[in-house]
């Protein structure tokens, strides 16, 4: 596609050539600055088993703006709201240009292994996180069972 | 306002001979550095013997509330700055762009700078490393090897475009971290246009190092370069712990004291004041943290607990708060299922055909209830008790605002009619201009009664309360029906008021 930038070519071809273990990233043929993702639940989680489809896109000043990225599959996590967005500090504050793709991935997937209720954006679920950590992984499982499991949505 | 009295002061002769000059020069500061058109019938000029009578009181006053402050245009302010930056440059042995960092990121605070780098030798460079000059300590400093080795390589790639550079085409701030010139600019150019808030980092993950002025600036030009300087003049001037800008609107005046304390300042230019501690609007005696929480809590309160006053009542059976729906005035708790009369809370058996008995007014039988609703209604009380003094103050001062206009019209009136010169009427006009001030004293004493204990101190200074807000009342009619009371009543008057204020103030103001 014209216009795309050196380093967006090679960050793609790094992706799909060297894949990071339980995450994959395809550039949307219409457009390859968009990403369609998946990343499998870590291992020992409350979200073992699944796999979560999540939408990345690279703005026009990227690596200067960092990357938007989007969970489509619903999902019980205390950084994660209804609507998918993420809270986590690489995406806003933290950016940095020496970051990428892979990076972030890799840092959500993280996010997954190591919820962090203390900085919330779902409050209603950090609160559950907090009161009763048992119950709450309890119901972070069973979506996982339901929407991030054979294709459900 | 302030120059008519020492031009007064000027003429008299008092015991306070040092305060004076001392008011003197500092209003001659003010005058000389204004540059703004005064008091379009030109009152400074004509006024001044007037206030004598008054000059004793008005004096203790500034005494009281007197508080030293200059307003600078961004010239003067820019000034001030370098001077800062040369004087820390000189303290910790760098570069004057260096010392920059640091002062931001230590609200310019050069006295405690200094305490910090005589408590011992380390101080200097963890405040180097916090303030984002450096990215370590110098003794664990290991990329100086590594960077040895960098510079014998004859290529680099940068780490942003990934693309292979001559060593001449990267560059790196104090971290060594290596990154083509092209992705500087493009970094520096975005984190810019986003207002840089954070200062402009190091492009590296993780790294704190944030870019100085003569490393930012090779790479801008025109407009962003524009751009560049006025977000770094904001940024310095909102951390700096002696500046705050003119609360105005598009006002550029910076207001600028020696000591930072909760006073009132005026810009010069545009008339606007605020407390320079907090920029809220002035508001002594309340202090600014009761001052922040008071706002918030009318922000979050008032429309709600309008809301609830205006539209619900609370069940005479179990007191719990209803809110009605419907336009039927026979109203069943949902609660406690008692059926009642909206209109007179009476039960509704005794309703059926005598409906229009509770048209009539019949006194509110006392309830002692001291269930959680009741609790709760007896804080929403008291919480509009004091919001509505505050808000009807408030209110005051909007409508007292523009009296000035209208004490002017009825001076020329009365000259009109050859009653007296205008000399004689300009007492209205101070009584206008002391009436705002004592109001606005009083309307700032209602937030600090809410969050007040109980205790003696609390009912001394609602009781100092109660004879400022009497006093004031009587002021404001006595303005209001001018033409009924004579000159010596109002001055009396005007005495009294300025005297209770400073009673009530005396206390906060030493604090």
């Amino acid at each position: 596609m014209a216009g795309l930038p050196r380093r967006i070519t090679k960050e793609t071809q790094r992706l799909l050539s060297e894949p990071v273990q339980g995450i994959s990233a395809t550039p949307d043929e219409n457009n390859l600055r968009y990403f369609h993702v998946t990343i499998n639940g870590p291992k020992d989680s409350p979200f073992e088993g699944g796999v979560f489809k999540l939408e990345l896109f690279l703005p026009e000043e990227y690596p200067m703006a960092a990357p938007k990225v989007r969970f489509n599959t619903k999902i019980y996590h205390p950084n994660i709201d209804k609507i998918g967005r993420i809270c986590l500090d690489i995406l806003k504050d933290k950016w940095s240009p020496a970051l990428q793709v892979r990076t972030v991935l890799l840092s959500i997937q993280a996010l997954l292994s190591a919820p962090n209720p203390d900085d919330p954006l779902a409050n209603d679920v950090a609160d559950n996180w907090k009161r009763n950590e048992a119950a709450a992984i309890k119901t972070a499982r069973e979506w996982t069972q339901k929407y991030a499991m054979s294709g459900g949505q | 306002m302030s120059e008519e009295d020492s031009r007064s002061s000027e003429d008299e002769t008092s015991e306070d001979e040092d305060i004076n000059d001392y008011y003197n020069n500092n209003e001659d500061d003010f005058i000389d550095n204004s540059d703004v058109e005064r008091g379009q019938d030109g009152e400074e000029i004509m006024t001044s013997d007037y206030y004598s009578s008054n000059e004793y009181i008005r004096k203790r006053m500034q005494e009281l509330e007197y508080y030293d402050y200059q307003c600078l245009t961004g010239t003067e302010v820019e000034e001030k700055l370098a001077k800062d930056t040369e004087t820390t440059a000189e303290l910790l042995n760098i570069s004057p762009p260096l010392a920059q960092l640091v002062l931001l990121a230590n609200k310019w605070k050069i006295t405690a700078i200094n305490t910090r780098l005589k408590l011992s030798p380390v101080e200097r460079g963890k405040l180097l490393v916090e303030s984002g000059v450096i990215a370590v300590l110098p003794s664990h400093f290991k990329h100086r090897t590594e960077h040895k080795k960098l510079s014998l390589k004859s290529a680099v790639s940068c780490g942003v475009c990934f693309d292979v550079f001559p060593v001449s085409d990267v560059t790196s701030l104090s971290c060594k971290h290596m990154f083509c010139r092209q992705c500087w600019t493009q970094h520096i150019d975005f984190t810019v246009k986003e207002g840089m808030n954070a200062g402009i980092p190091c492009m590296e993950n993780d790294c704190s190092v944030l870019c100085p002025i003569d490393f930012v600036e090779q790479f801008l030009k025109g407009d962003s370069a524009r751009l560049y300087r006025d977000h770094l003049f904001r940024i310095s001037v909102t951390t700096h712990y002696r500046c705050r800008f003119c609360p105005g609107v598009d006002c550029p005046v910076v207001l600028f004291a020696e000591t930072p304390k909760p006073r009132r300042v005026t810009c010069k230019r545009c008339k606007m004041s605020c407390c320079f501690e907090c920029g809220n609007e002035y508001h002594v005696p309340t202090d600014c943290e009761t001052i922040k929480k008071w706002l918030v809590k009318c922000a979050d309160d008032s429309e709600t607990a309008n809301y609830i006053s205006a539209n619900t009542k609370d069940c005479p059976a179990c007191h719990i708060c209803i809110e009605k729906n419907g336009g039927c005035n026979h109203i069943q708790c949902s609660k406690c299922k008692h059926n009642f009369c909206w209109m007179c809370l009476g039960d509704w058996k005794a309703h059926g055909n005598s409906y229009y008995e509770c048209s009539k007014y019949k006194e509110n039988p006392t309830m002692t209830n001291s269930s959680q609703q009741t609790q709760a209604r007896e804080a929403l009380k008291k919480y509009l008790f004091y919001f509505h003094r505050w808000e009807n103050h408030s209110q005051s001062l909007r409508l007292e605002s523009n009296a000035r206009l209208k004490i002017q019209s009825q001076i020329e009136e009365k000259m009109n009619r050859s009653e007296g010169t205008w000399i004689d009427w300009q007492y209205l006009l101070r009584a206008g201009e002391l009436l705002a001030k004592c109001r606005n004293t009083l309307h700032y004493t209602y937030p600090l009664a809410y969050y007040a204990g109980g205790g003696s101190e609390k009912a001394l200074f609602e009781y100092q309360q109660a004879q400022l807000e009497v006093e004031i009342e009587g002021l404001a009619w006595k303005l209001e029906h001018a033409g009924e009371y004579q000159r010596g009543e109002v001055e009396n008057q005007m005495d009294v008021c300025e005297k209770r204020t400073q009673t009530l103030l005396a206390r906060f103001v030493a604090n």
